[in-house]
């Protein structure tokens, strides 16, 4: 059957609102940026012990995420599986679209936003941060050519060349992103071979579930059909990844608890750190993992598409909690300057460091979000993004 | 030559000298000692002891902060000094997340010890040596070092617990202590090549 796509009208008083709220909360990070370049991170949580805060958890989970939504597009064109082809413009558009709102937090969360061409210009090839500029502009570039090549009918036949370029780019571009944690020997939390591919699996899963929760909206708010057995592989496919996700997490504490050096931080952030264990197992495990899995294995709850809906929303926020305990806990944990010794001082050394996220912090983390919402809510209103209708049928003969 | 220090922790008693002096030559914001002293209380009564630990930048060999630094700002500099070129740093703060020995700063905005009172006459001439937004750490004391003084903690010292030299050269002071009194350094395990050396109490 041939697809037909088509941009969605957006004339309805809901589109602008959407469009609205969406603009609101972006200006209200730019609002947040702009008293944390005015005043200082002073007005943040962040600290000279806790330097990334709560922008980063939102840009890395979102920079993470936007390598896993090119994954229906990749199935597509990588796998030669047809009946993911309708899906595979979205997925590249979300793709964009959530790596440009994950990187705008990042760029204002810079203390000198204003060198961002220094940022570009000059390189230190040892930096993983370096070589990471490299593969988020790469990506866009790679994502952009590979949605030309799937929405100019002319250029179809090299979708799936550039389809396995973008596949092996987003590869090792969760890579990079897991690997800055990776690559960090100072700190107990990181320093792990393990990061990068966990890092891989993570955006498999938040990708996706961003991926359905957008693509259910965008047909129930369009009034197009969304067939029921297109929507349950992609369900069952989000709880393989959930699965896997829960796996690489295992593997990565129970190794973890292997080393005597790790143990401490280990008891720290899955039993006596506070918010984070009750972020790791609440947040990223019950209502982040266990609890969509089983709602959408659940024979007649899970077919719902407002069971799918939510069941993604919460392994969206659980994904966030995920990179909270990551992000934060990792450097909430003192570091140990001298190994089995407790020592204090008069500042900050032998502590667990306190972190309480303000308003600022909140809104540049949301605007990313939005960002991330806005470009996709134009992009379908001025480009053939959606097929007219979603049928399990489609694709498979194109 | 690979310049390093040498702390005799059997010295030390915690005058903080190191730390004050390092502060008044630098003339950094509150909440920011290039040079810090940690404590730690050891044994049992009734012969407890207190040791005292300073600490500051190791200007490592086989830097993470260097490695870290996107733009090259942080880098080595002559003798092997890590420094911080302000001109090139962003204030993506990834050398902070990168050393293991939590010795930099982010110095986000001008602060001052008597907040609304405003700046001191001394703290005015020293404030413009540190812009905003990017990062900052101890350096040795390369101006001083130019002159050919010892850095401002080593100078300053007055138990003399802290001497300065040449690591490369065998016949130096710096490099006879680590080998007759068994110098040792923080993480070595993490493979950073610290050049600051501590000695046992």
């Amino acid at each position: 059957m041939e697809i037909a796509y088509r941009e969605i009208e957006g004339r309805s008083g809901a589109y602008w609102l959407l469009l609205a709220v969406l603009a609101a909360v972006t200006a209200a990070g730019l609002a947040g940026a702009w008293a944390m370049e005015h005043h200082g991170h002073i007005v943040t949580g962040m600290t000279n012990q806790i330097v990334w805060g709560m922008p980063h958890v939102v840009a890395v989970f979102l920079i993470v995420a936007a390598s896993g939504a090119l994954n229906v597009a990749s199935v597509a064109s990588v796998f030669g599986k047809d009946f993911y082809k309708p899906l595979a413009p979205l997925s590249g558009l979300l793709a964009i679209a959530l790596l440009a709102g994950g990187l705008a937090v990042l760029m204002l969360d810079l203390g000198r936003a204003d060198r961002l061409v220094v940022a570009m210009t000059r390189y230190n090839f040892t930096s993983i941060f370096a070589l990471n500029v490299f593969l988020y502009t790469g990506f866009f570039a790679v994502v952009a050519l590979y949605l030309w090549t799937m929405m100019e009918r002319r250029m179809n036949r090299y979708a799936k060349p550039v389809g396995y370029a973008a596949f092996v780019w987003r590869l090792v571009l969760t890579t990079g992103t897991g690997s800055i944690f990776g690559f960090l020997v100072a700190r107990q939390a990181y320093d792990s071979a393990m990061l990068a591919p966990m890092f891989i699996a993570m955006s498999f899963s938040y990708g996706l579930a961003v991926y359905l929760a957008v693509l259910i909206a965008a047909y129930a708010w369009s009034g197009r059909e969304l067939d029921a057995a297109m929507l349950r592989r992609l369900k069952n496919l989000l709880i393989v990844m959930i699965a896997a996700v829960l796996y690489f997490v295992a593997v990565f504490h129970l190794t973890n608890l292997y080393f005597a050096r790790q143990v401490a931080f280990e008891r720290f952030v899955l039993a006596d750190g506070g918010i984070y264990p009750a972020l790791f197992w609440g947040g990223q495990m019950v209502l982040g993992s266990l609890v969509p899995m089983a709602m959408l294995a659940h024979p007649r709850l899970g077919a719902a598409r407002g069971t799918v809906v939510a069941a993604s929303l919460l392994v969206i926020l659980g994904g966030l909690a995920q990179m909270y305990v990551t992000i934060i806990g990792g450097q909430a944990f003192p570091l140990e300057l001298f190994p089995g010794v407790e020592a204090t001082s008069s500042f900050f050394d032998g502590r667990i460091h306190p972190y309480a996220p303000s308003l600022p912090e909140f809104a540049l983390g949301l605007a990313g979000i939005a960002i991330a919402g806005m470009i996709v809510v134009l992009a379908v209103k001025l480009l053939r993004f959606l097929p007219e209708r979603l049928d399990a049928r489609l694709g498979e003969s194109s | 030559m690979r310049l390093g220090m040498v702390i005799d922790l059997k010295r030390c008693m915690a005058c903080y000298g190191c730390q004050m002096s390092c502060k008044a030559e630098h003339g950094t914001p509150p909440g920011v000692f290039f040079a810090r002293v940690l404590k730690r209380e050891e044994g049992h009564y009734p012969t407890p002891r207190m040791l005292f630990l300073p600490v500051l930048c190791n200007h490592c060999s086989d830097a993470p902060c260097v490695s870290a630094c996107p733009t090259g700002a942080s880098h080595y500099a002559e003798h092997g000094i890590v420094d911080i070129d302000k001109d090139k740093c962003v204030g993506c703060r990834a050398c902070m997340m990168a050393c293991p020995y939590n010795n930099r700063y982010f110095h986000d905005e001008r602060r001052y010890y008597f907040g609304e009172a405003g700046p001191t006459p001394y703290e005015e001439i020293c404030s413009d040596r540190h812009p905003e937004g990017v990062v900052m750490k101890c350096n040795f004391c390369r101006h001083r070092l130019a002159e050919g003084k010892d850095p401002a903690c080593v100078a300053n010292c007055a138990a003399k617990a802290r001497t300065i030299g040449d690591l490369d050269d065998p016949n130096s002071t710096v490099s006879r202590l680590i080998k007759e009194r068994g110098g040792f350094t923080l993480h070595p395990e993490a493979g950073t090549g610290p050049n600051v050396y501590y000695l046992a109490p």
